[in-house]
Parts: C-alpha cells; structure tokens; sequence
C-alpha cells in the first residue's frame, strides 16, 4: 500500500490560488520565526532552538487539512503547523486576506484571537511567565487545550514517539464523540523506531481510529543517516504492514503534500481509520541550532539541498501561475517579518516566570 | 459479575474481586465517558474476570480489547483522558506495567503540572505474590511510582476500600495506579460491609484507616500483609502485649497525621510491606517517622518487607520470602521487647 502520487494525481487537485496563497502565507510565517529565534539564540536571548526550517512545506500544508474541532500533536519541527492552526489570516493581515477569501477554503478557523496566540506561543518560546506552561516547560513542549473554541493542540515531551499513543488515544476519544473529527500527528524518521511508534500504530489500524501520523523524514536523526535507523526502501511501506494506507511524498511540493493530507483526513473523517504520509524533506539545519551535526550532514548533502527549500520553491511556483508578483512576496515576507518582531519583542518585555509558577500543584483538583 | 443489576450480590457478601466489578460497573452505569481497556477483557472478562459478563451491558465500545501493547494503551488512555473521557486500563499483570513505565512517568504523570490539563485516568494493577506465580506475575512496584508526583497510588485491602478506592479513583482527575492484590481476590468475603452506592463526596482517597487500637507499639502497612498484621495483633494480645494496626490504603497521598498519631501514642514501629526492602515505602515512611516523630520513639524505626531479590517461582521458597503472621509477631515481640 506504499505509493507515491503519480503527477496526474497532483495536477488533478487543481488547488485555488487563494489556497495556495494562504499556504504561503504560513510557510513564510514559519520561516521568519524560526530565523527570527535563531538569531536570539545568536544574541542568547534562548539557550537552545530547534529549527522548522525546511519542513514548512509538509507542516503548513498538513495543517491545512484539518480544522478548528480537531486535535493537533507536534513536535519541535512543526511552527508552521501550529502558526497554520492557531491563526486567522483575515486577522493577521486583514488587507490581504479577506474574510470571506480565507473561508473561501470552507476550513473551520479556532475562535481565539489570533494576537493572543502568536503572543503566547512567543512567550511560551522564551519562558516567560505569559507563556503556555508559565516557565515550567520549554519551547514546544505545552498543551493549548480549549475545547470550546475549538482548539485542540497537544505538544511533544522530549521522548520522542511517546506522544504517538497520545496521539491515537485522542483520536480514539474523538471516535468516540461520533463528529467526525480526526487527530494529525506529527513524528521524525528517527521516532519511528521507538516501540510507542510500533504499538500505537498497530492499535490505530486495529481499533480503527481517525489517525493520520506524517513522519518529517529529513535523512537525519541528530548525526544518525536513515541507513543507520532503518532497512526499509521507504517508511511508507510500513503503512501497509500495520493495515493502513503508507503514502510517500516530496515533502518540498505543498500540492502534492496537500492532496495526500486532503485524502488522508477525508479517509479518517468517513471512519476507514489511520493513515501513515511519509513526506521527504531537506535536513537544512542542524539537530537543535546549539549542535555542530550539520557540519556532517552538510558534508554528506554535498551542497544537494539548495533548489529543495520548499519556501522558495513556493514562490517560484506562485511566480510562475501568476498567482502572486515578486514583489507582493517581498512585501509579505517584510509583513511577516515584522509581526514575528513585534510579537517576539513584546514576549521579551513580558515578565521572566516567579517562584509562584512552582505552587502549580502535580495534581489537579 | 452478573450483568443484571437485580442479581448483585447483597451488600456484606461480596468477595474483593467482586467489589471492584461492582465499583467499575456503577461507575460505568453513571458515567458515559467511563470505558475500560485492556487484554482480553471484553468477551473473555480479563484474565481474572474482574469484567466478566459486561460486554453484554456495556459493548464492546466501552470495552476495548487492546493487543499486547502496555505503553501503546496507557498513552492512548492518556490522550483520551485529554479530552474528558474517563479511561480505566486494566493490566494483565501488575509487573506488565514496566512496558507502559514512560508513559505513565513522564507523559501522564507531569501533563497537569506543565500544562495545567487534567489526566482522568485508572491503571489497574493486579499486584504480588503468594501464587507461586515466579518473578514476572508476583511482583509490588508501588515504589517505582511512588518516586513520581503526578501520580495517585492507592492499596485496598478490603472488599470494602477496594469498592471505594476504586470509585475514588475513577473520580479523581489524576493519574491513579490502583493496586489490586491477586491473592485478596477470592479470599476475602462478606468480612466488611459495602458502602454500596456511596455518594461520590463520601468516596475517600488519604484517609488511613485504624483497623486496631494499641498501646505497645503500632504497625504501619498496606495491602495483603494487613491481614497478618492484625492476626499477628490478635495472637500478641493473648500475651498481654497490645498493638495497633494502621492500614495506610492510600500511599500517595498519604494520611500522614494518623500514622504520625499512632507513632506518637506507642513510640515504637514495625512498617510491613510485601514489597523490596531496599527503596521501598517503607524507608520513605521511617524517614518521615524520624522527621517528625522522633522524640517520641523509644525504640528504633523496624521494617519487615521481601528480601532484595526476585520473587522465588516455587511455594516454599515465595511463602518464605513474604511477610506472615509469624514473622511479623516476631518482629513485634522484639521491638516491644527493645
């Protein structure tokens, strides 16, 4: 059941330009704050920053699939995932993305102001006392749990592959409420040697649940090359063995990213159960940004890497369908920019967490 | 467990097992997002039948047979309990849970405290030996858990606290380990009366309980060595010699003012567990004994648990090894006797 998407089948999705659009929007999003963190741990302002880039063009798109009502669970690697859930275009940029343009893509938006998030993500990044775990956790690893709005974002803990249960274990609970809705999940090429890896997609084909796990394989587990982490041709292929459809894809081609995620959400929604997307991706930076790995990957990439970010990629593409001008990108990239900055200096100003952040109780009442 | 409500057994005749079907089939009768998941607990019952014939009531939805997965069902109970369901994971076997220990210890265990979320969730683990059933189906772990906060532990040693730790704990919006003793199982009946029906505001978790009044010195202890705590009582108390017995019930959270209480009006202690000596409870118990307590010991802190070593496969060897009324009487004798 390990198959690629023939070029038929991407050309046949036929996306809007406004979907593509709105993509791009996140993509460039994503990447200024991750540039944006990776020069504050330049400055040390953080002590440690694991980058997104090269991965927005799986995590924007992935996330376009699903909607408000569904549940989220990423890992350090998804900014653009969660930047694509937690916010509203028509907020952020109301001049360029109109209301009625940004539901032209019928996706059901979280009902939290998109500032509030963006600032909280900001100071959750930087350990302020504002930030989703008050200082307690670090960067990605927090929960935004707020049913009512329709958020449902789990975070990683820094055992990775044991948010995978987690993962299937909310889609069973979503089974459960009989709505139809699903749980996206995201994991490395190296978490899927973990046993949770094994076992919760095992039990997601079994019990059937609205599963859809998509493995970032960007070649490297920190300094570890796939031949030294697994023996099979694709990881796909291990969609098949578990009962479930495996499908690889160009992690860099939003369209074909999109469609596989599209199929795979509707799969999980109609109640066929769990889907394994293997999306390929560019190792463009290191394992965390504090490491010297890329030095090796670098070395073994050859120089390989430059034309695969997906980004770029992009907006050649949006170029080239006259979907967008040069110089509108140039413009929105310098709009992201700046609410990156703005959000991210005031997360600085916002208070360092006090002892008070410890009478959290272990125990909820 | 008859399915039939008409057909439960009277209050006061139920065996321990039969008191924690009873807790889960009332939790699950009152609560639609209560569901159970575990090993061959749907149509076969479980492996000690503890869910016999509620497949019938309550489908196999709310009855998920789960493969040969302990950490992959635990964390799918966590992400469940994430969005309000109330799972209760039953594992086979107690000593089954060190293939789930991460997801317990690190996924459920720290989610309220880093991230303020709620984790409703029962692990129920079938504990100890006294079967003859060898290393890997015998074993007490309550202090593998006990090391992390976040998590609940709870040890019944009755019909009566197994019923109402359990419905306890299936209200609880925490993680709690709920530690079944295989060998009360059957072996208790109709010794206590059950507090069938009990409003959830009555239902407990921390409270000790003070199954005998003395004066010479106390014991501190938990789960199956309760028993033989208080016969060990009873056959001192021929002598003349006169010893409470605390059952703690609840380890984490810990009733620590009535074990400090009893400490204080006997100043001497034995603590009894069936489980390791060394890093066992009980150190953490004499620890805080001495901390708190230590004015008024006339004698030293004493601790009778199994050896530090594999719980032994044949009878003899395990019935050696565990804490008996003989053992623990003789232990008395010789701290009254300090």
């Amino acid at each position: 059941m390990a198959t690629t998407p023939s070029a038929a089948q991407r050309a046949s999705h036929d996306f809007s330009g406004d979907t593509l659009r709105e993509i791009h929007l996140f993509m460039r999003l994503a990447r200024e704050w991750d540039l944006r963190f990776e020069r504050l741990l330049r400055t040390g302002a953080i002590g440690k920053w694991y980058s997104s880039v090269g991965n927005e063009g799986v995590t924007v798109p992935a996330a376009q699939a699903i909607e408000a009502g569904d549940a989220l669970l990423t890992l350090h690697r998804d900014s653009g995932a969660i930047l694509r859930h937690y916010l509203d275009p028509a907020q952020i940029f109301p001049d360029l993305f109109s209301a009625e343009r940004a539901s032209g893509t019928a996706r059901r938006l979280v009902e939290v102001d998109s500032g509030e998030l963006l600032f909280g993500l900001a100071c959750q990044m930087l350990g302020r006392e504002p930030g989703f775990t008050a200082g307690r956790d670090r960067s990605y690893h927090y929960n935004l749990i707020r049913r009512e709005a329709g958020l449902i974002h789990v975070g990683m803990i820094s055992h990775i592959g044991a948010m995978i249960p987690v993962a299937a274990g909310m889609a069973l609970a979503l089974k459960q409420e009989g709505e139809g809705r699903v749980a996206l999940n995201f994991i490395g090429e190296g978490g899927t040697s973990t046993g949770d890896f094994h076992e919760a997609l095992n039990m997601a084909a079994v019990l059937t649940v609205p599963l859809i796990l998509v493995i970032e394989n960007n070649g490297w587990a920190f300094s570890t090359p796939t031949n030294e982490q697994f023996a099979c041709d694709s990881l796909a292929q291990r969609g098949g063995a578990y009962g479930m459809p495996g499908i690889s894809v160009d992690g860099s081609d939003v369209e074909a990213v999109l469609g596989v995620m599209n199929a795979a959400v509707e799969r999980a929604r109609r109640g066929d159960g769990p889907t394994l997307v293997e999306a390929r991706v560019s190792r463009l930076r290191g394992h965390s940004e504090s490491d010297d790995s890329y030095k090796l990957v670098e070395k073994a990439q050859a120089g390989a890497v430059a034309s695969t970010d997906p980004v770029e990629l992009l907006e050649r593409r949006l170029i080239e369908e006259n979907i967008a001008t040069r110089e509108e990108l140039t413009q929105l990239a310098e709009r992201c920019h700046e609410l990156v900055l703005s959000a991210v200096d005031r997360a600085l100003e916002a208070p360092e967490p006090t002892p008070e952040s410890l009478s959290q109780s272990p125990y909820a009442k | 467990m008859p399915s039939n409500p008409e057909s439960l057994p009277e209050a006061g005749t139920l065996t321990y097992l039969e008191a924690i079907s009873l807790a889960l089939q009332e939790e699950m009768a009152k609560d639609e997002s209560v569901f159970l998941m575990g090993q061959d607990i749907a149509e076969y019952g479980g492996a000690f039948k503890v869910t016999r014939d509620f497949v019938g009531e309550f489908g196999k939805d709310r009855l998920v047979n789960t493969p040969i997965s302990e950490s992959g069902t635990i964390g799918m109970a966590v992400g469940a309990a994430l969005l309000g369901r109330r799972p209760i994971v039953e594992m086979q076997f107690a000593d089954f849970v060190s293939c789930g220990f991460n997801q317990l210890v690190n996924v459920a265990a720290k989610m309220h405290w880093r991230t303020g979320a709620a984790v409703p969730l029962v692990v129920r683990l079938p504990v100890g030996a006294g079967a003859g059933a060898g290393p890997f189906h015998s074993q007490s772990m309550e202090a593998w858990f006990l090391h992390t906060p976040g998590l609940k532990v709870v040890a019944p040693s009755s019909p009566a606290d197994a019923y109402i730790l359990l419905r306890a704990a299936v209200r609880d919006p925490n993680p709690v380990l709920y530690l079944e003793h295989k060998s009360l199982y059957r072996r208790l009946k109709g010794s206590v009366e059950i507090e069938k029906g009990t409003d959830s505001d009555a239902l407990r978790c921390g409270v000790a309980r003070v199954l005998r009044q003395g004066a010479d010195a106390v014991v501190l202890t938990y789960g199956r060595p309760v028993h033989a705590a208080v016969e060990a009582a009873e056959m001192l108390a021929a002598d003349g010699v006169s010893i409470a017995v605390v059952d703690l019930c609840t380890l984490m959270p810990l009733d620590e003012s009535t074990m400090l209480e009893w400490v204080q009006r006997t100043g001497r202690v034995l603590i009894v567990h069936e489980a390791g000596l060394t890093g066992g409870f009980g150190a953490e118990l004499a620890a805080r004994v001495a901390d708190s307590a230590f004015a008024y010991l006339d004698a030293p802190i004493r601790r009778l648990a199994f050896p530090d070593h594999p719980v032994p496969f044949h009878k003899t060897l395990e019935d050696g090894c565990l804490p008996s009324t003989e053992t623990i009487a003789t232990a008395l004798v010789d701290l009254v006797g300090w």
